[in-house]
């Protein structure tokens, strides 16, 4: 027999958290956390550094004070949790099949689940980097959490792939702890993580950013020896003759975020290809009925408070499908990504209500417009595809700027950046 | 005249502001920021900049080595080095609460070294959780 809740959250870091507390407040009864780790806070606690709830607490609070604020509240809430437990599957009716150490072989039977994984990291796979296969090769956020938490640092000489806001904090934190950091290399013209880290965490130090550059080759046998740096043309094609040796005995990767979809994939969820989390709708209902979404799984977000957010209405949502037995999937209006726009979150919506779009540039640029429906809504001094722009826009605009069941997204731009 | 470039950091533009200073070091002129809030980070980047620092300390407890650790508030940016020198020698033993002071006016920055987190009594600083 299946035990029941109302809703059940999968993962229990900032989405997850924030998404089961949504779903006590909406009224839902019995809302269980289901988290593969042996605690509560998902990255949180190795993301030592300042900088989140600015937006949400107004507050420049670290990693841990932000988790400690929701895990109090979820525990107030009365909201559940089964730790070291994995969700292995989801049924069309919702029926979980879920193993732990702690709790066994378990079956769970949700009115509503919500899907809160977050991301993982890109690794050397992903990236293709010729060389050897020596130690040294690690993620940032695998670095951050043995630096922050455990209590050990890698390597003496670090040299970081990708200009990602781990990497870069990542590159403050080792200096800061007596390692020497050679260089930040970044294959695109322009930093991946957001200004404030790139100002505060490299140009404080001194760190090279390296644009339009990336790692050729890793040389080692058992311990990397260091890389390969080259020049890449317009193409993100190595440039002959700008190769130079960078000698190093840890190479940090920073290359962008995955959102951890496998699960969804397997309960019948569709993916956007470009997000490479669920298509959703306003209320963050997947295609799948009863299975929303929040965080990091639907959009790599660059601000924790944005992943709360988000996580807050897939809860509530959840639990007032749970309530009853039911809500439909908005799919009046599709969400078309026009020019220079990579994309935007929710790619579905019902065009009646108000919505809070969520998108990012496919490019830096000066001057920019938003447009809806072709119609310009707001200007902008500049875009980066970095930093997520999020526009609420009211019903009634709204319906102004929906053609042909399509509201079209542009980003119109003045210059280059 | 001396050029100094500031970044400023209170946008997405982050605007590039270039400011001359005159012989005694005084601000002559701003150009490249693009709003008065900009302006106003620009001149107290170039006088006094400041940071928040986040590091960890030592524990006593294998399970739960570090306790991450934050200044009070900013700190000039030339003290980073000597908050982190003076951090490197402290071990803390349990119980700690979050905002729980562990060094006082760390290196005479006039800021307090303080806990980020709640270490100890139940659940070591691993949250457990009634189930």
């Amino acid at each position: 027999m299946a035990e029941k809740v109302d809703v059940a959250v999968i993962g229990a870091g900032p989405a997850g958290l924030a998404a089961a507390l949504a779903a006590r407040e909406q009224g839902a009864e019995r809302v269980t956390i289901i988290e593969r780790s042996e605690r509560l806070g998902g990255l949180l606690p190795q993301c030592i550094h300042n900088g989140f709830g600015l937006l949400y607490f107004g507050e420049d609070l670290t990693g841990p004070e932000y988790e400690r604020v929701f895990i109090q509240r979820a525990r107030k809430a009365k909201v559940e949790a089964r730790l070291e437990s994995m969700v292995l599957d989801i049924s069309p009716k919702l029926e979980m099949t879920a193993a732990s150490s702690r709790h066994g072989y378990m079956k769970i039977k949700a009115g509503a689940v919500v899907l809160a994984m977050g991301c993982r990291e890109k690794a050397r796979g992903a990236l293709g980097i010729p060389g050897g296969r020596p130690s040294g090769i690690l993620t940032a956020g695998t670095c951050q959490r043995y630096v922050n938490m455990e209590g050990f640092i890698p390597g003496r000489r670090f040299v970081i792939l990708g200009s990602g806001d781990i990497g870069m904090i990542m590159a403050r934190r080792l200096t800061l702890e007596g390692a020497k950091v050679e260089a930040v290399v970044e294959i695109m013209p322009w930093p991946g993580g957001l200004i404030r880290n790139e100002v505060q965490c490299l140009h404080d130090f001194g760190i090279p950013l390296l644009l339009e550059h990336t790692v050729t080759f890793i040389h080692g046998e058992s311990r990397i020896q260091g890389v390969t740096v080259c020049r890449v043309d317009e193409k993100r094609r190595p440039v002959p003759g700008t190769e130079r040796y960078m000698p190093c005995d840890c190479l940090l990767l920073s290359a962008g975020l995955i959102p951890e979809n496998e699960l969804s994939v397997k309960a019948g969820v569709e993916l956007d290809p470009v997000t490479g989390g669920p298509l959703v709708d306003e209320k963050r209902q997947t295609v799948v009925p009863g299975i929303f979404a929040g965080g990091n799984v639907v959009q790599v977000h660059d601000l924790v408070d944005w992943v709360s957010w988000e996580a807050e209405i897939a809860g509530k949502s959840a639990a007032v499908f749970a309530d009853r037995d039911g809500i439909s999937f908005h799919d009046a209006v599709r969400v078309v990504a026009g020019k220079n726009v990579k994309y935007v979150v929710p790619q579905y919506i019902s065009g009646k209500e108000d919505v809070t779009l969520h998108l990012r540039v496919t490019r830096p640029g000066l001057k920019a417009a938003l447009k809806l429906g072709g119609a310009a809504r707001k200007r902008y001094r500049s875009v980066r595809p970095s930093e997520m722009i999020v526009e609420k826009v009211d019903a009634g605009k709204l319906s102004q700027a929906i053609r042909d069941g399509e509201l079209r997204v542009d980003c119109g731009m003045g210059g280059e950046a | 005249m001396a050029v100094e470039t500031v970044i400023c950091i209170g946008c997405p533009l982050g605007c590039r502001a270039k400011v001359s200073l005159d012989k005694r070091g005084r601000v002559a002129g701003i150009r490249g920021a693009q709003c008065r809030q900009g302006e106003k980070y620009v001149l107290k980047e170039l006088k006094k900049p400041v940071r928040t620092l986040t590091t960890t300390v030592r524990t006593t407890d294998r399970e739960f080595p570090l306790l991450p650790v934050r200044t009070s508030r900013p700190v000039l940016k030339t003290l980073m080095e000597a908050v982190m020198r003076e951090t490197a020698g402290v071990e803390v033993k349990p119980p700690v609460k979050c905002g729980q002071v562990i060094l006082r006016d760390v290196s005479g920055s006039g800021a307090d070294l303080v806990a980020t987190t709640d270490w100890g009594g139940k659940g070591k600083g691993k949250e457990s959780w009634p189930s």
